[in-house]
């Protein structure tokens, strides 16, 4: 079978491309790491992939505000981007990653493609790196949570973490829709709802503050338990259905 | 200046010694005098540039002056002589040992020891300290320093991918009611401007910042002491660099400016009140996730042919030492400046941070300025190495250096140093009994500032970018006990997930005990780092350690005598367990004037850091009990003396001696545990050591949310030895291990014939009960115990 | 040109608590208190271009807002401590900022520095003044003045 192609979209201080590089090609993808100034130049085109991952990290220091930077140099781009999640090719945005799509106004998706939510700082004031109990929710179109237990377990390491939408409207389509595809079961950092993650109507833009490729075997939980050490643990799960999602 | 500089060759000593302290090198009168003596000979006068390239490569920071010196050791009628005290301790038992897993020591910017199966990668580990700027100003302090050993990392052979950052804070106590001096920070301001400083830097440019320590004493008041490491994975293949003649001279990262003149030289002097602003700069993390980008890339298409990191120095010192050999030629009107308000010699000198110096053939620079470009990483060609010796500096038309290499790094000029053994009343009389109730006293332990939980620091710092932190500093049950090493899995580094081979970092650091026995505190602190290894599942039997030293004035023999003493315990403990130093650092002059005008010396502060491989990552081991009805071992034989305790900071036991470490017996003990782990007997495993067996319990106990019923009596223990140094005495070499159950046949055979007492079992009931023979000695429940502990630090 | 940004007024509690609480630590009571961010930009460009990048780069669309006028945040009777890094002393998110502004005008500023403004409600501008030097700058790295609005 063709492998699909994962374009993992880099620039400066994107510090988790590797490991999300590692995720994509461990479920059977072909990924390849794309420096943003290789788009800017024409090097590369996003049409050009399959599924599109926006890694996390602290993309251009996290300056002004998380993603901020990165979003502005997606402008010169935008029609491409659009093209690619609208034409229903899945993409993941993960802390970082998510940060841009909500700074881009690609997530959560509205007609303008304008931002009307915003990611800020957590209600402790700095970033926090710890481990989180997360609900997924059941009836969201979302097809990268598809197939996961109702509760599941990933680490946060953010500073600006916190969901916030203030058109009352925007807010009913999310949770009308169900679109809020994971939530968080203790909130760490103010946001409403205890949204953690969110997605497209059409499910295949999600953009989540958890890191799944951090919780992609059983090794890397903080308790392991000796008899489930040697197999894939919940992160797994969305590589894996974004791959699926392509055949 | 330039008066004095015009007739420099006849300045008499006086007039010298006011020049130095004017244009602030920290060069003593010896050195003065050689450098004068050289000029004479050229029949010249130096040039400002000169001058201070000579202050900095034969800094202090730059040449370890102090430990590689000459030193008479007097202790009481015994004189002991060291021509150079670090080769004949440190660099001695390394020699001895001569592993041959040791792919690089002590002359690169950081060790390498085999890394993983197959002979491809090599780990490269290295620690640094960053005082000064700590005190002056926390967070940019604390910035360029995580900065400057992450470069270290990216200096060494041809640049190793970092894939860890260790930190070890020691600060003046939070509730500290000494009166500042009027330029001081409280301790207050001072970890947390440390803390945001590292968390910022680390977090940003994509390191698991995942072990380390933090420390509370009275003599880090005005002296806090910020010890930073870093480790790296390299290909065995590119370790090796050369400069070949004819290469070009390109800086890359950050530009240079005024914000970093004299770094060197000021990590040599007191700090005091007209200390310039210009040594403490604000880190660019940014700019050096770009350097690391770029090194990575063009490191595996070979474009260069060596590369070091810019930090003491700055130009001077990097592209003196890679042009060590073939001489350079640099035209400093081609360095990208932040500020052109700056002096040729500035620029020449300026540690400026974020900058990496690379040898490139003429040939593939346009394949490197290629890689450059598409990383947004500005650079600049800077000039080449000729091939003839001379280091030749100009700025346009003008001679900033003119000198031979052999002249630079030929031998520093040095004073021999008196040391002398310290006078320490021992009192080895049994502790007093306490007043309270043992269980209170457990408690007001897992309070105490040097035992309770660090969670309110470590989830500030990302400890998991990269998805290779397996063994966290916060693990168990609820993500928060207090793991005793790191286990790092580098698939970031490696790109491949089917391979599971990983290396264990920890640390052994042990002031209090240096007060009284600076000998054995340096044993104590190797068999720390090297029992965390085991709790974790490594190696040990492939240990390679680190040795921090940092001190006050070398000036006090007293001073000198207690470095003397750990050094030597370095060298015996070091062979002892097999364990090779491979990198180290040091640094002295940390001592300030109080409020009230008196030296205010920090106690002597070695930070030993060890790493050891742990062949299979998903085997490794964490602290907190797992499962009702496994029973428990104590391993190891409980001495006495509460000297160095924890116990007697909190209610002074009158009784201060340190236990003696056997290290013989030590080392087979951890040979015959390292198997039962193997074996998959073991299933959890915590040293013994701030505030004793005791606190060890009670954080296996509630890290796993699981109790434990213990009869301590069938414990091996010297003689005579009293509930309290059981329970709260700090002698080494033990750790607990909870033992799966029905393995517990296998474990005995493995560990038969050591001292290893089963001394009960896992409790499914929240509560930590320990008796000994007939005598109750606590029983309480988790919850009480872990809401002491669990206090917010930040 | 200043452009200053600071968080609606609902969404600022955190940062406000935060900083009252850094000056409790210098033993300084503020009544009240807010924080903004300061962005000096220098370069030719026009008051509509100034205002392009407070809308569209400095200020986030949902939480926060701008003003090309300094205290324009509507505190008063309070001391303003405005806080900037010396001219020395590298600039991270002024480096950045630069950029990022030459993505969105299509032309690099030639200096632009990052810097806050502090507001605070309190007893006297000598106690504020003590609290700032012990616990919010650092005279070695950083600069400030203090005004009355």
């Amino acid at each position: 079978m063709k492998k699909p192609k994962a374009i993992i979209l880099r620039g400066t201080a994107t510090n988790c491309d590797i490991e999300t590089f590692n995720s994509f090609k461990y479920v059977g993808a072909e990924p390849e790491l794309v420096h943003i100034n290789q788009l800017l130049s024409g090097g590369r085109k996003v049409l050009d992939y399959d599924i599109m991952a926006f890694p996390g990290g602290f993309s251009y220091g996290d300056d002004i505000s998380a993603g901020k930077i990165y979003a502005v140099k997606m402008r010169q781009l935008a029609g491409d981007f659009e093209k690619f999640i609208k034409g229903r090719r899945p993409v993941i945005g993960i802390c970082n990653g998510f940060q841009i799509l909500v700074k881009t106004g690609f997530l959560p998706e509205n007609k303008a493609n304008s931002q009307v939510s915003t990611l800020y700082t957590n209600d402790c004031g700095h970033f926090i790196a710890k481990w989180a109990k997360l609900k997924v929710n059941k009836n969201s179109p979302c097809i990268f949570t598809r197939g996961l237990p109702e509760e599941i377990e990933l680490p946060i390491a953010h500073g600006e973490g916190k969901f916030i939408v203030e058109d009352k409207k925007e807010l009913a389509a999310i949770t009308d829709g169900n679109l809020h595809a994971l939530t968080y079961c203790e909130n760490p950092n103010g946001s409403m709802l205890d949204i953690a993650g969110v997605t497209n109507p059409a499910g295949t833009c999600f953009g989540l503050m958890p890191h799944p490729e951090r919780n992609f075997f059983a090794w890397q939980n903080p308790d392991r338990p000796a008899a489930a050490r040697e197999t894939e643990a919940a992160g797994f799960q969305f590589f894996k259905n974004a791959v699926e999602y392509t055949r | 200046m330039n008066d004095t500089l015009s007739s420099f060759t006849s300045l008499p000593a006086k007039e010298l010694e006011a020049l130095d302290k004017a244009a602030g090198w920290s060069l003593n009168a010896l050195e003065l005098a050689e450098a004068q003596r050289q000029f004479k000979k050229m029949g010249r006068q130096p040039t400002r540039g000169e001058l201070e390239t000579i202050a900095q490569t034969w800094s202090e920071h730059c040449k370890h002056k102090t430990f590689s010196g000459p030193v008479v050791f007097k202790d009481g009628s015994k004189v002991k002589k060291y021509k150079n005290l670090f080769k004949e301790t440190i660099v001695k038992a390394t020699k001895t040992l001569n592993r041959k897993w040791c792919l690089s020591v002590f002359t690169d910017n950081a060790g390498i020891v085999e890394f993983g199966r197959g002979g491809k990668w090599g780990l490269a580990f290295k620690a640094e300290t960053h005082n000064h700027p700590c005190a002056v100003e926390p967070y940019g302090g604390a910035e360029t320093g995580v900065g400057g050993v992450i470069r270290d990392i990216l200096g060494v052979g041809l640049g190793a991918k970092p894939v860890l950052n260790t930190d070890t804070f020691c600060f003046g106590r939070l509730d500290s009611k000494r009166k500042l001096p009027k330029n001081a920070h409280s301790p207050e301001r001072i970890m947390r401007g440390v803390v945001e400083g590292v968390r910022d830097y680390g977090n940003r440019i994509g390191i698991p910042t995942a072990a380390g320590g933090l420390y509370f004493d009275e003599g880090y008041l005005l002296n806090p002491l910020v010890y930073v490491g870093c480790a790296g994975l390299i290909p065995v293949d590119k370790i090796a660099k050369k400069v070949i003649p004819g290469d070009l001279i390109v800086s890359i990262g950050g530009r240079t400016g005024r914000d970093g003149i004299h770094g060197a030289t000021f990590s040599s002097a007191n700090i005091d009140e007209d200390t310039s602003a210009s040594a403490v700069q604000i880190g660019h993390a940014v700019n050096e996730k770009k350097a690391l980008d770029v090194l990575m890339r063009a490191r595996d298409l070979g474009l260069y042919s060596a590369v070091t990191d810019c930090g003491a120095g700055g130009f001077s010192s990097a592209i003196g030492e890679l042009g060590s050999e073939t001489g350079a030629r640099v035209r400093l009107e081609k360095a990208l400046l932040k500020d052109t308000r700056i002096e040729p010699w500035e620029i020449w000198v300026s540690e400026s941070q974020e900058r990496m110096i690379l040898s490139v053939p003429k040939a593939k620079l346009k394949k490197l300025v290629a890689i450059l470009e598409a990383e947004s990483c500005e650079y600049c060609v800077m000039g080449e190495f000729p091939g003839d010796g001379r280091l030749l500096v100009t700025h346009g038309g003008e001679a900033v250096v003119d000198l031979p290499m052999a002249f630079l790094h030929g031998g520093v000029p040095n004073f021999e140093k008196p040391a002398r053994r310290r006078k320490i009343k021992i009192n080895a009389a049994p502790p007093a009994r306490p007043s309270g109730k043992y269980g209170q006293i457990l408690k007001e332990l897992l309070a105490h500032p040097n035992v309770c939980s660090r969670h309110s620091v470590i989830t500030q710092y990302d400890h998991e970018v990269q998805g290779g932190t397996v063994g966290k500093p916060l693990q168990g049950r609820y993500g928060d006990g207090p793991g005793d090493a790191a286990v790092i899995w580098p698939q970031a580094a490696t790109l491949d997930q089917s391979d599971f081979s990983g290396f264990g970092v920890s640390h052994g650091f042990n002031p209090a005990i240096g007060k009284i026995d600076p000998y054995q505190m340096a044993l104590h602190s190797i068999d720390e780092a090297v029992r965390n290894l085991l709790c974790a599942g490594a190696d040990v039997s492939r240990t390679a350690i680190l040795d921090n030293f940092c001190a006050a004035s070398p000036k006090d023999p007293e001073v000198m005598g207690d470095l003397v003493q750990a050094a030597e315990g370095c060298l015996d403990g070091a062979i002892a367990y097999g364990a090779p130093f491979i990198s180290g650092k040091d640094s002295f002059y940390n001592q300030s004037r109080d409020a009230d005008g008196r030296e205010y010396p920090i106690p002597l502060s070695l930070l030993i850091s060890a790493t050891a491989p742990v062949e299979d990552v998903r085997k490794a081991l964490t602290i907190n009990f797992k499962e009702a009805g496994n029973p428990v071992y104590l391993a190891g034989v409980s001495a006495r003396g509460m000297g160095g305790s924890v116990y007697n900071e909190l209610t002074d036991s009158g009784n201060n001696a340190v236990a003696a470490l056997d290290m013989k017996a030590a080392v087979k003990l951890y040979a015959g545990l390292g198997k039962a782990i193997k074996a998959g007997c073991v299933a959890a495993a915590h040293d013994v050591s701030q505030g004793g067996l005791a606190v060890t319990l009670a954080e296996m106990a509630f890290s796993g949310g699981l109790g434990a019923e213990l009869d301590l009596a069938p414990a091996a223990r010297e003689k005579k030895l009293t509930a309290t140094e059981l329970l709260f005495g700090e002698s080494p070499a033990r750790l607990a291990v909870e033992v799966v159950k029905g393995k517990e046949t296998e474990f005995l055979r493995l560990v038969k014939g050591l001292p290893v007492a089963e001394i009960g079992y896992v409790s499914e009931e929240p509560v930590l009960s320990v008796k000994d023979a007939s005598e109750r000695l606590f029983r309480e429940d988790l919850a009480g115990l872990k809401a002491c502990w669990r206090k917010e630090l930040i | 040109m200043i452009i200053e940004t600071w968080t609606k007024e609902k969404y600022a509690k955190n940062e406000e608590d935060g900083f009252v609480a850094r000056m409790a630590h210098a033993g300084l009571k503020l009544e009240r208190a807010r924080v903004s961010r300061l962005y000096r930009v220098e370069g030719s460009f026009s008051r509509p271009d100034f205002d392009r990048l407070g809308k569209e780069l400095l200020a986030d669309s949902i939480t926060e807002k701008y003003s090309l006028r300094p205290g324009a945040n509507g505190f008063k009777g309070a001391w303003r401590v405005e806080v900037w890094l010396k001219d020395s002393v590298t600039d991270v998110v002024g480096e950045s900022v630069k950029g990022a502004i030459a993505d969105v005008l299509g032309k690099e500023p030639a200096v632009v520095r990052f810097g806050h403004a502090y507001y605070a409600a309190c007893e006297s501008e000598a106690k504020l003044k003590h609290a700032v030097v012990k616990t919010l700058v650092n005279e070695i790295v950083n600069k400030f003045k203090i005004e009355k609005i």
